[in-house]
């Protein structure tokens, strides 16, 4: 799969611009899904998504390994985190990733009830408890995040954690501890109590 | 291990964050100790909440497509050279330098030569004649390497090149003896040596949402020769509108001149200005030209305070660029309202031809030059780009200028600036109003939404409510409210709403509300007061209808219910058992009740309405006569 992929970015830089559809196609959904639990938005993962392949395609020249789904995903860890930066820097209400300008509410697991004091029923709970881990995981300092997403959503080891923050094992390790124990003390449990 | 283990151990053993020897010390302990075993499960059960997020993420066609298209260029390759090698960068340095000094050296030479220039009226001025066009060909400009992208770049004159040559090279640039030729090239003298501009050292969009125009201001500097310079502008594979184009200096304007904007036959896409500078050296300039694919929408966000009697209140805007152009560090400015164009920017920008294709014999009336008529065919949209109408094409109609539709509009700026790459969207803060006092308010009208009770959050765009600065744009609103202590917000409702002036008030309507019905009930009904014609036929008549309407709130906050009732005829007249409610006439067929419901509560009033028909209704209009001269 390696191999093809090489060979993929090698016909892209040549101009070929299916070879490049083809990696998109191929690395986009686990991108997207990295990209939205990073930036707790859909449509902000969409933009990150795209600035993510844009630089892709501007350094495909300097691909020289051969892990492109590391590369890949190292270049999505600095958009992202150049993105909680910005946005960090915009003063921007948490609120905000909540984006519902395009109906995407309910992708975006928000929890669409009436009024706050109903008594909610069981899908609401659900969306109410996908939020709060959402909010969980979106209060994580950017580093915590990108390690815990990395590690734990997209399955990858912490070898290549690692390799994709620049950092070694051991502080890839220690930002997953912080990480959990900040998230034990925030998530719900499965009654949805917050601890 | 005799102690019980750590929370952080445990979230280090359960996700192996930690050496061998101590996870199995842990699953030692874990073995034996089932304190630890029930907190580590507690753990992982909390830990499970995680998986919530864990759904499918896919990515659509749309989005595919959008990346796959912003990679149809070429990828550039960059060399950085001087990167790690110290030596290497030393040695570049030192060539730099060298050659600096020798550039320097040959200025200074070349400065002391040069006679100071002169300008003399020759009596020629501003008469053009005319010559036969260079012809470029397509595939000339290509093997000449002219970019295909728009892009500035500027050309000496065949003027220039004949002096050049008679002085031996490049010092003399459509100067002859230090002055400048008076006689305006016709053309340049061909496409090589062509040079592309510095980038935009700023850019401004001015975004009009009504129609698919924005104006592009953009200031670049140009480094002019003495003498005649063509400067080409050429916007293939763009929307822009090449009608709108407009240059001008920023600086030193009693030196330098746009004399004229051509646009040469044959050659597609692409225009020249001829500009007559008296210097040499760096100008700024600032083009301006409108182009289509360029679009805004609003969005709001609003969060309710716990007591739902403030709001905080944030706007947003997504920029959309389908132009064919990117834009960096642009200033955006959005208008809202409308305005009139002549055509679509779109349509402009795809003619073979800027002002559509040159037709007409080749006259003498203009200095034995072409048949301009078709220059003032197109009308230009705005003031500010008034200077093709003095463009320098001498005996050539001033162009109209249109001014339609433009007085009721207002102008966003974004603050700061945004890179927008083609084919890019981007959302953008517009605003951040806090605690603006709104009125939640309940409504109950059948004939407008049937059995529900719709829920609205009503404000002032004025001051009073920290808002009034700007009017606001129409878009869609989304209303949060606080749903506990943690500052978890519950999603309320959301709308669309049209522009609110500055001191409007606006009523956002949020959709049915679950906690808070209105149950109108039919108690009783009868006719009476039967009139009956010489025939016997029955001309008139009341019917008395009883209604019973209970409320209920079912919130933790008071609230405030307005309910409307129809009567279907303008002859009606209500009384109610008790005293303490009253109604309000709406309309001619309509009466509005207003109660105020205290927390978790229940309200039922009654009332009587007698509405009259037929001959029926003169008795009524007769009393109403009498009460009014009481």
């Amino acid at each position: 799969m390696d191999n093809t992929d090489r060979s993929l970015i090698d016909a892209h830089c040549r101009g070929d611009r299916m070879a490049f559809a083809e990696l998109v196609r191929r690395y986009g959904g686990s991108v997207l899904g990295y990209l939205v639990r990073m930036s707790g938005s859909r449509e902000q993962a969409d933009d990150l998504f795209q600035e993510t392949f844009k630089r892709v395609h501007e350094k495909a020249y300097m691909f020289r390994g051969t892990q492109f789904k590391s590369w890949l995903f190292t270049i999505a860890t600095r958009v992202a985190i150049d993105n909680l930066r910005r946005r960090r820097r915009r003063l921007v209400s948490l609120s905000q990733a909540v984006d519902c300008a395009d109906g995407t509410c309910e992708q975006l697991n928000t929890v669409a009830v009436t009024d706050g004091s109903c008594e909610p029923s069981a899908e609401v709970a659900m969306a109410e408890q996908k939020e709060q881990v959402r909010r969980a995981i979106e209060m994580l300092p950017a580093r915590q995040r990108a390690a815990l997403v990395l590690a734990y959503y997209q399955q990858l080891s912490y070898r290549e954690v690692a390799e994709m923050l620049g950092c070694s094992i051991g502080a890839v390790k220690t930002q997953m501890s912080r990480a959990l124990r900040t998230l034990a003390q925030r998530l719900p449990d499965i009654s949805g109590e917050v601890k | 291990m005799k102690r019980h283990l750590t929370e952080r151990e445990l979230i280090e053993y359960r996700f192996k964050l930690v050496s061998d020897s101590r996870i199995e010390k842990a699953a030692e302990h874990l073995g034996q100790c089932g304190q630890c075993r029930k907190h580590l499960e507690k753990l992982v059960r909390r830990f499970a909440a995680l998986d919530l997020l864990r759904e499918e993420i896919t990515v659509s066609d749309d989005l595919l497509r959008q990346v796959v298209e912003q990679a149809g260029q070429p990828v550039q390759r960059r060399i950085i050279p001087f990167r790690k090698s110290a030596w290497l960068s030393a040695a570049a340095a030192v060539l730099v330098v060298g050659l600096l000094l020798l550039l320097a050296d040959n200025l200074s030479e070349r400065v002391t030569k040069k006679p100071e220039f002169a300008k003399e009226p020759t009596g020629i001025e501003g008469e053009i004649k005319f010559e036969k066009d260079t012809e470029i060909t397509r595939a000339e400009r290509l093997d000449k390497g002219v970019p295909a992208m728009k892009t500035f770049a500027m050309a000496p004159s065949k003027e220039e090149m004949r002096v050049g040559k008679a002085l031996g090279g490049a010092a003399a640039s459509g100067v002859a003896g230090g002055e400048v030729q008076e006689q305006p090239p016709f053309a340049p003298a061909s496409a090589i040596e062509l040079v592309t501009l510095p980038r935009r050292e700023n850019v401004q969009l001015t975004i009009y949402n009504s129609a698919d125009l924005t104006l592009v201001r953009e200031r670049r500097n140009l480094t002019l020769k003495k003498g005649w310079n063509w400067l080409q502008f050429m916007w293939a594979n763009t929307l822009i509108d090449p009608t709108s184009l407009t240059l001008e200096p920023l600086e030193q304007k009693d030196k330098v001149e746009i004399e004229q904007l051509v646009f040469p036959a044959r050659l597609r896409e692409l225009g020249r200005w001829l500009i007559r500078s008296e210097i040499s050296g760096q100008v700024p300039f600032e083009i301006t030209y409108f182009t289509s694919g360029l679009a805004w929408r609003a969005f709001y966000m609003g969060t309710l305070a716990k007591d739902e009697k403030t709001m905080r209140l944030e706007g947003y805007v997504r920029v959309d660029n389908g132009s064919g152009e990117d834009y960096e560090n642009a200033q955006t400015r959005l208008l809202v309202g409308t305005v009139h164009i002549l055509d679509q920017i779109a349509e402009l920008a795809k003619r073979q031809y800027p002002y559509d294709r040159p037709r007409g014999p080749i006259s003498d009336e203009l200095g034995g030059g072409r048949q301009y008529e078709w220059m003032d065919r197109d009308a230009i949209l705005l003031g500010d780009i008034a200077q093709l109408a003095g463009s320098g094409i001498a005996g050539l109609h001033p162009k109209e200028i249109k001014k339609e539709g433009l007085s009721e509009y207002f102008l966003y700026t974004i603050e700061g600036t945004e890179t927008i790459p083609d084919k890019w969207g981007k959302r953008l803060l517009s605003f951040e109003a806090n605690d603006i006092t709104v009125k939640s308010l309940y409504k109950y009208d059948e004939e407008r939404w049937g059995r529900n009770t719709i829920r609205f959050v009503a404000f002032t765009n004025d001051e009073k409510h920290n808002l009034g600065q700007t009017p606001i744009p129409n878009g869609d609103v989304k209303i949060y409210s606080r749903a506990d202590d943690a500052g978890y917000l519950s999603y309320v409702g959301g709308t669309s709403i049209k522009y609110i002036p500055v001191n409007e008030e606006v009523e956002l309507n949020l959709g049915p509300a679950r906690l808070v019905t209105v149950e109108p009930k039919l108690m009783d009904f009868k006719t009476e007061n039967y009139l009956f014609d010489s025939k016997g036929n029955v001309s008139g008549w009341d019917e008395v209808q009883t209604w019973q309407i209970e409320t209920t709130n079912t919130r933790i906050l008071p609230i405030e219910v307005e309910i409307t009732r129809g009567f279907e005829t303008a002859y009606w007249q209500i009384k109610f058992g008790e005293k303490d409610i009253s109604y309000e006439k709406y309309d001619v067929t309509h009466a509005r009740f207003k109660l105020n419901l205290s927390p978790r509560s229940k309200k039922t009033f009654a009332y009587t309405v007698r509405t009259y028909h037929g001959e029926r209704e003169q008795s009524l209009r007769e009393s109403m006569t009498k009460e009014t001269a009481k």
